[in-house]
């Protein structure tokens, strides 16, 4: 296995994590196309060493690279493509309703948080 | 036969369900023919030898399987179960009278309950057990709220779910941990176990069986419950549910009694529930309150028997189990038609019964004098054994029980004297409403049937005597006698009975307050804590802020690549495959990181780009030149994506606290480590070499075409690649909406 290939896919999915962790939508879609990157290239790297395209005819088969990899890797890229799109699509909607890109708290989340602090409300088990 | 009975119990639950709402109160009666065929399965199976079996396998690898087995102790419990529960249903038909609300749903909730109790008795996988377990509490809980509108209802309600819930938690982990230990989950083949988890579990199961049968200190639950009808006490809270417990210590009893700690904990809650619940009895003045403290004092004494495990304990443990049923259910029914009649349970309120109820009193004192342990009823054959047993023991053994029996006893008869007095004894007279049959019919039945069971004595020890038997482990047991002879039990019987009703008779008419009860309030404080301590949880771990969630999620996943550290291999690590590979990798790394210094949003969509691209050179120089063009086509639609999506918004990005930002890089960092260290050590394992050859000459000879990938792709998975189309189909529809949805609102706005 290469190792200057480890290293990229390690340094991808470390920038990847730190942008998805962010507030801004628009880092967010960065840090998911990095992460995705990071995942194809995992991917035809734990299928072998490099090699000629697997093309029959243009190299013997020893010579070729992994070809099934490259099959799942193809399939891989295609689907991120379609989510990084729809992310994309997404974060242009909340930044038509909202004027911004931010990702806000989720209001629910925050509703039942801010419940322990206020009083208790007992529950109902009649409501069952 | 038990699949059929179970199947018609919970189809007559569903039309009941359905239909309850039309029909109203006699819902009530239409409940009782499934319990009243099971009673009549039951009877007819009396004389057999033989254990009736049925089972439905549904994981064989793992033992999961519905498996009943009735043999002789679970046909004694089948009617119970279902025998009191017809005269249950009947006496609820009454109880609720024309115009009660919601009868309907109470005579599902009932029907679903005793459904459970049958597959509770009848289970012979303790999985089979532990399901009808926690559906006798969540059955238990709906009867027990059955009147929702009051707060009082509520809290007792949620007290026993709550405990008896745990309890079940409890059980499932004991369970594992004994049939770990034991090597089966078949109750019936349970071999005596031994060793650390075992005893452990045994432990659990002892506790779990305390919860469910209301032993001190989980008791609190039980007088609480006595907020639900009547019917419901009566059946749940005295006849049946809080049985469930002294029957898992019975049935587990032949496996486990070889453990110190079983045993000794088993006599712990059986002899201090004894004493702790008969002193309740004695002094609480709600005539339904006294029978349920009376009915903890009686599974103290249960559990203390089954505990103690010798043949005669065991044999009293089994006739009192019936004689309690008998009793306990009567004496229940009988304070429910007081209740109703009267309109008060309150033993300062009642007076002059025994002349206005005279059919009530009579069964009373019938279900009382067996309670008490007098003759000729078969309470006392019950006590007698029990004393018998108590006697025959040597050691420390012999004062605990002694003490739980013989003080229990003593007790007993005191708070049964003192509730026939306190209710049917003189005082200003109570006025009645009219009587009801279906209420005065059920408790002199049951009361009826104790003494039936003293004069059947013969036919009753030769039911009674095989469950015993079987629950003993086999054990040579001895007959029940109508009378013993003039033997040391007899004389401690005697002075039992002499002394607990002068103690009783004085203590009848006094006047008084009832006890507060300090344990039911600690144990609602502690469940307070406990939904308290969810609550506090909750809000910590679901404050609503995504980044804080992913961060969480990427650092526990992370720890998940620490057992790999042990397994990285250099050994299959080269630098690089050529020196090209080494310098795009860089770059990689090098825009991506670039995209966290990059202010602009332009600016970072090109610095993307330049990735993505790097990415597909790295692809070329792998030899794959398909994944290469798609990465490229890919790559500049997102950039296209991107710039078209935020372009225009060229503030810069908002910066997050340096706080907050330390710890995203440390995660980030540990992050991608994982993923290094998670693929190196994958590397140390090479599955073997690709058949390349074999690949290459089919893609050509079947698949037409020399680019294997492609062959892959449209051939071997081909569906897949159709999948994926729609996929990207689906997904191009809904960026389209979303699109257009937004340009109309922005239109709108402007």
């Amino acid at each position: 296995m290469s190792t200057a290939l480890l290293l990229a896919i390690g340094g991808l999915t470390a920038v990847g994590l730190y942008l998805l962790t962010g507030r801004s939508l628009s880092r967010i879609v960065l840090g998911y196309s990095l992460l995705g990157h990071a995942t194809v290239v995992a991917l035809i790297t734990a299928g072998g060493p490099a090699g000629w395209p697997p093309i029959a005819g243009q190299a013997a088969p020893e010579d070729m690279s992994n070809p099934l990899p490259q099959a799942l890797t193809l399939t891989a890229i295609v689907i991120s493509f379609g989510l990084t799109l729809f992310l994309l699509a997404l974060a242009r909607r909340q930044r038509t309703l909202s004027g911004d890109d931010l990702v806000e708290d989720d209001l629910e989340d925050r509703r039942i948080a801010a419940v322990e602090s206020g009083p208790t409300e007992p529950e109902d088990p009649a409501a069952t | 036969m038990i699949f059929g009975l179970l199947v018609l119990h919970v189809a007559v639950c569903a039309v009941l369900a359905c239909a309850g709402r039309r029909l109203g109160r006699s819902s009530l009666l239409v409940g009782a023919v499934p319990p009243a065929l099971s009673a009549l399965w039951g009877t007819a199976r009396l004389g057999d030898g033989s254990a009736a079996t049925a089972d439905l396998t549904w994981v064989s690898g793992l033992d999961l399987a519905m498996t009943f087995r009735v043999d002789a102790f679970a046909g004694i419990m089948t009617l119970i179960v279902s025998g009191i529960g017809v005269l249950v249903f009947v006496y609820a038909f009454g109880y609720f009278g024309p115009g009660a609300a919601r009868t309907g749903r109470f005579a599902t909730t009932l029907l679903a309950f005793s459904t459970s109790m049958l597959g509770l008795v009848w289970a012979d996988s303790v999985w089979t057990l532990f399901v009808f377990w926690e559906l006798t509490s969540v059955t238990s809980f709906l009867l027990v709220g059955h009147k929702s509108t009051d707060t009082e209802v509520l809290v007792a309600a949620r007290r026993a779910l709550m405990v008896t819930a745990g309890g079940g938690l409890v059980l499932l982990a004991g369970l594992l941990l004994v049939t770990g230990a034991a090597g089966t989950t078949l109750i019936s083949e349970l071999a005596p176990v031994d060793g650390t988890a075992a005893t452990v579990g045994a432990v659990l199961v002892m506790i779990a069986a305390a919860t469910k049968s209301a032993q001190v200190p989980f008791h609190p639950w039980l007088p609480g419950a006595m907020v639900a009808p009547t019917p419901v006490s009566a059946y749940l809270h005295a006849a049946t549910m809080v049985k469930a417990g002294v029957v898992l210590v019975a049935v587990a009893g032949p496996a486990l009694s070889g453990i110190g700690a079983w045993k000794g904990c088993g006599l712990a809650f059986g002899a201090v529930s004894v004493l702790w619940g008969a002193l309740g009895a004695l002094r609480h003045r709600d005539a339904k309150l006294i029978l349920a403290w009376g009915t903890i004092s009686q599974l103290g004494m249960l559990i203390t028997l089954f505990s103690v495990g010798t043949p005669t304990a065991v044999l009293a443990a089994v006739s009192l189990l019936v004689a309690h049923a008998l009793f306990k259910g009567a004496l229940f029914l009988i304070v429910g038609e007081i209740d109703v009649r009267a309109g008060t349970r309150h033993i300062d309120e009642l007076g002059g019964l025994a002349r206005s109820m005279p059919v009530t009193f009579a069964a009373a004192t019938l279900a009382g004098l067996s309670m008490a342990g007098a003759p000729p009823l078969f309470g006392f054959v019950a006590k007698e054994t029990a004393i018998k047993a108590a006697l025959e023991l040597d050691g420390p053994e012999a004062w605990i029980v002694g003490l739980g029996v013989i003080g229990g006893s003593v007790l007993t008869v005191a708070y049964t004297a003192r509730f026939l007095v306190a209710v049917f004894g003189p005082g200003p007279e109570t006025p009645l409403s009219a009587r009801r049959h279906a209420l005065s019919a059920p408790p002199a039945v049951l009361a009826v049937g104790g003494l039936a069971a003293f004069a059947a004595l013969g036919p009753l020890d030769a039911v009674l005597g095989p469950a015993a038997v079987r629950l003993s482990g086999g054990a040579q047991v001895e007959h029940l006698h109508r009378w013993p002879g003039l033997e040391p039990a007899l004389a401690v019987s005697a002075v039992v009975l002499v002394v607990g009703a002068i103690v009783g008779l004085a203590m009848g008419g006094r006047p008084g307050q009832a006890p507060a009860d300090h344990a039911a309030r600690w144990t609602d404080a502690a469940i307070d804590g406990t939904v308290a301590l969810g609550r506090a949880t909750v809000a910590r771990v679901q404050h609503g802020s995504l980044p804080v969630y992913l961060v969480t999620m990427a650092a526990v996943a992370t720890l998940a690549a620490t057992p790999f550290l042990a397994d990285i291999s250099l050994d299959h690590l080269v630098g690089w495959h050529t020196p090209l590979q080494g310098v795009l990798a860089a770059t990689v790394v090098g825009a991506a990181a670039a995209l966290c210094f990059i202010g602009t949003r332009l600016g970072a969509g090109l610095a993307l780009g330049a990735a993505g691209i790097t990415v597909a050179a790295l692809f070329v120089i792998h030899g794959a030149p398909d994944l290469a063009l798609t990465q490229l086509l890919v790559e500049a639609a997102i950039v296209v994506g991107f710039v078209l999506a935020f372009g225009h918004l060229s503030r810069s990005f908002p910066m997050a606290g340096l706080r907050w930002r330390t710890v995203r890089i440390a995660v980030a960092g540990l992050g991608g480590a994982a993923v290094v260290i998670g693929l190196g050590a994958a590397s140390g394992n090479p599955v073997g070499a690709p058949p390349l050859a074999e690949l290459a000459a089919a893609s050509v000879d079947e698949g037409g075409g020399s680019n294997i990938v492609n062959v892959i792709l449209t051939d071997i998975r081909g569906l897949d690649t159709l999948g994926e189309v729609l996929v990207l189909a689906t997904v191009a529809l809904g960026v389209q909406a979303l699109a257009r949805a937004g340009a109309g609102r922005e239109g709108s706005a402007s």
